[in-house]
């Protein structure tokens, strides 16, 4: 295996939602440190940021069985839809890959589902907020992530109260989002629940307002210390442990190196984050010897396998002929931006590769090519194509298997693409 | 009915396999197509009276106290003032102990003695995480992590066989990842092969290389298993499913809800009356993290349990194998004692377990844990899950426990003497 060309297409498919035509072959030129630098000193402004799309508050459901509900309804779905194409969208335009890529991470990290969340308005505005501190300081973050209303509707936090405390939303910040599990006792679970009491949200806007009559003022115990804490007191405290360094570095670890092998003791990710700031914890994981290792392949999740095709086939997920089939095909993968399966998150690896994910990816594959522009692919002589393609979708390299079934079919361009973006080597980041 | 009503965040079996990446131990596990199953089943059914466990697991942590209630207990209704139920709506079983409304059907097969339940199950010190607590009960290893289940490492003392364990579903659970063999994966809507040209290149392009790596060999395994078809044989599916000459006509079994677990069991029951080689199967219900106004959603997913067993094991007569299957019923956890403010429970310890069968001595086992002597606010644990996991993996799967579980001396004694 050629490392340069292995971590080349791991800085591009890993940090990023791949290469757009050109930038894999100009990249292996320029050299990995060169487009290490590239990837970490993105422009200021993404010039293929996307509009935001225009989601209102619905206000509460009507009725049933009035002509109030029916409107309201279709403005839930058409805003809905208007959400996910979006961001779908912006995954593809966007000139800043690695912060887009950040604000997915994130996602899968503090994962809400409009499932629960049901209205839009919340889960933009969540996805905002993932925006703002993708690359930033992680205490602001997590402070700014406790007032966000669509995860306080998804873990129950409205539901928290001093006369009967509600554990779902303390369980899971420390769980899930802050520390990792068995790194704190049932105690400290209680506890936090208190701390978080007092916070009510609306629905419709996620707006989040304070009812002391439903706070306890009361002392509490969190991880040893005691003191009358406030929501952001608590989480400053909790993202102050040393473990919550070691927890991040494991998450980013786990999504961007590897999901099989645990992360090393003592990576050099953890300390580099002592100041709780994300940008220089990348920049450690990018700039260090692992990506050059060829032990850590990873499974592209639907979403990433999509958003990577459709960069590197210029196809806009907007301009598909049908958003339900979009919308379909993704679910029949299992992920839908949004609408994650769980709190704990998208899964990894293994669980992507089941023969019924396989018959999918081959149809949707086909939709997908039937409306590319292949004529590149075409402008190569017969024998060039194979090499190509791997330079376009950013494969390292073809096995002697994928090879030959490319070349039995090079003739007939969108078969070979689709066999392209169907091998294990483009489903799986070597 | 509509999320905020239920109140809970959908936990399910997917979400757990998502969330735990379903590791499987031997690798990409293979995905049955029904050919494959009706095709084995007609070559090399099952010898009659062999015994078939079918494993039904309730995603989300089921409230045990609202299942198998101690009704005449006041610390019952003094932990729930908002969330109890009133005696004369419950299905007495014993002096002290009835079942939740909703479950007629299995009630029902309670009174002609085919139901043991077993009270106050768990494992020593009870981890409050959905996904914790589920890694353990399938892997049946509480103090170090496993990367198989207690069903895969049954399987690995068998011999090879993709159809002897099966899930239904396109992911298989880690309950069924063995270190040598796993179980199989059944997609309900069964799988469709590419055809023509492009079948043809595909076929070609899931070939085993020897440069694949551990993943990319996953994945052209995951292509291949699609292949793996015979066009030979009628599909199973298509056919009527066994007749049920004695469903019971109560109304109120199955008041909505998910009803993807009846599905699974006429899958199931097809299979087993098609003469499958299976010995287990495994099959699941979610949405049992009741947090918030639980009484309805959980008596609606109570009703789907019950019905749908209670119709699995009718179906089953018409087949001639009713006599050899023990349906095992658990969940991750059970919840706290005393109700939230929100008229849900939160994340609890012990609760019921139940073996329904033909094999199983009807009764009450194992001690109804203590409502007043809590330990922080929760139920105590009385019977060990690997107790039971023993009794079925001698009793059912005719196979010594320790291979599976280690030494391990604790049993209940639910079932028959053979």
């Amino acid at each position: 295996m050629d490392l340069r060309r292995l971590e080349t297409a791991r800085l591009y498919s890993r940090f990023g939602f791949g290469p757009r035509p050109g930038e894999y072959a100009q990249a292996l030129k320029a050299g990995v440190a060169a487009t290490k630098q590239n990837l970490l000193n993105p422009p200021q402004i993404d010039s293929g940021a996307v509009a935001l799309p225009i989601v209102t508050d619905l206000g509460k459901r009507p009725e049933p069985n009035t002509p109030e509900v029916i409107t309201f309804a279709r403005q839930m779905r058409l805003q809905s839809e208007a959400i996910e194409i979006w961001w779908l969208d912006q995954m593809v335009a966007t000139n800043k890959p690695l912060q887009e890529k950040m604000v997915w991470f994130w996602h899968g990290h503090w994962a809400t589902s409009i499932g629960k969340v049901n209205y839009p308005a919340p889960m933009l505005q969540q996805n905002q907020t993932f925006r703002k501190y993708a690359l930033g300081n992680f205490n602001d973050f997590a402070k700014a992530m406790f007032m966000d209303g669509a995860l306080q509707i998804w873990l129950d936090g409205g539901d928290n109260t001093v006369k009967a405390p509600n554990e779902n939303f303390s369980r899971e910040m420390m769980e899930l989002f802050l520390l990792g599990v068995n790194r704190y006792s049932e105690t400290d679970v209680k506890e936090l629940a208190r701390a978080f009491t007092g916070y009510q949200v609306s629905r419709s806007t996620g707006a989040i307002t304070f009812n002391a009559n439903r706070r306890d003022t009361k002392s509490v115990t969190i991880l040893s210390k005691s003191a009358v804490m406030s929501p952001e007191d608590a989480v400053t405290h909790l993202v102050s442990q040393p473990n919550c360094a070691q927890f991040i570095a494991e998450r980013i670890w786990f999504r961007f190196v590897s999901s099989q092998t645990p992360l090393p003791a003592g990576h050099p990710m953890i300390a580099s984050f002592a100041g709780r700031e994300i940008a220089p914890l990348l920049s450690t994981l990018v700039n260090g010897a692992d990506l050059a290792n060829p032990q850590y392949e990873m499974v592209k999740s639907p979403v990433e396998w999509f958003i990577g095709v459709c960069r590197a086939l210029g196809l806009t997920p907007s301009k598909l002929d049908s958003f339900t089939k979009l919308h379909g095909y993704l679910d029949k993968l299992s992920q839908i931006p949004f609408s994650p399966p769980n709190v704990g998150g998208w899964p990894a690896d293994e669980a992507w590769l089941s023969s019924a994910s396989a018959q999918f990816r081959i149809t949707f594959a086909t939709w997908l090519v039937g409306q590319a522009d292949l004529s590149a692919i075409t402008e190569q002589v017969p024998a060039a194509r194979a090499a190509y393609l791997a330079d376009l979708l950013a494969v390292p390299e073809w096995s002697p298997r994928t090879s030959f079934a490319l070349r039995e079919v090079r003739g007939v361009i969108p078969r070979l693409v689709i066999l392209a973006i169907c091998s294990p080597e483009y489903v799986v980041s070597s | 009915m509509s999320t905020k009503q239920l109140g809970m965040s959908k936990y399910t079996r997917r979400q757990f396999l998502k969330f735990s990446g379903a590791a499987t131990a031997a690798g990409a596990a293979s995905v049955l197509s029904i050919n494959d199953i009706a095709e084995a089943a007609i070559t090399r059914p099952l010898p009659a009276g062999t015994p078939i466990l079918v494993v039904v697991t309730l995603y989300g942590g089921n409230d045990g106290l609202n299942t198998v209630i101690p009704y005449k207990d006041s610390a019952y209704y003094a932990a729930r003032p908002t969330l109890n139920y009133k005696p004369e709506t419950l299905l007495p079983l014993t002096d002290d102990m009835a079942l939740n409304a909703s479950m007629t059907g299995i009630k029902s097969l309670w009174d002609q003695q085919k139901v043991a339940i077993v009270r106050g199950v768990g494992y020593p010190k009870p981890d409050h995480s959905h996904f914790s607590s589920m890694a353990i009960w399938q892997t049946a290893s509480p103090q170090t992590h496993l990367n198989t289940g207690w069903l895969g490492r049954w399987l690995d003392n068998q011999a090879v066989d993709p159809m002897l364990a099966i899930s239904l579903g396109s992911v298989l659970p880690p309950l069924l990842a063995g270190a040598t063999q796993s179980g199989s994966a059944l997609p309900i809507g069964g799988l469709a092969i590419p055809n023509g040209a492009i079948g043809k290149a595909c076929l070609r392009l899931s070939a085993v290389s020897q440069k694949d790596s551990k993943l990319t060999a996953a994945a052209a395994t995951s292509m291949r298993n699609l292949f793996n078809l015979s066009s030979s044989v009628t599909p199973v599916l298509s056919q009527a499913a066994p007749v049920a000459d004695d469903l019971p006509t109560v109304a109120g079994g199955n008041a909505g809800g998910d009803s993807n677990l009846t599905q699974q069991l006429n899958v199931v029951a097809k299979l087993i009356a098609a003469g499958a080689p299976t010995k287990v199967w495994s099959v699941s219900l979610g949405g049992f993290d009741t947090h918030a106004n639980e009484a309805n959603a959980q008596a609606a997913l109570l009703g789907t349990v019950s019905s749908s067993i209670s119709k699995f094991l009718s179906q089953m007569k018409a087949s001639g194998r009713s006599k050899d299957i023990t349906v095992m019923v658990y969940s991750e956890f059970g919840r706290r004692v005393k109700a939230n403010g929100s008229d849900g429970t939160d994340h609890g310890t012990s609760g019921p377990m139940f073996l329904i069968g033909d094999r199983v001595q009807g009764g009450m086992y194992g001690d109804q844990p203590s409502l007043t002597k809590l330990v922080d606010g929760d139920l105590t644990v009385t019977t060990d899950f690997r107790d039971v996991y023993s009794s079925v993996i001698e009793s059912v799967l005719l196979s010594p426990a320790e291979k599976v579980l280690g030494p391990w001396s604790g049993r209940v004694k639910t079932f028959k003497a053979v």
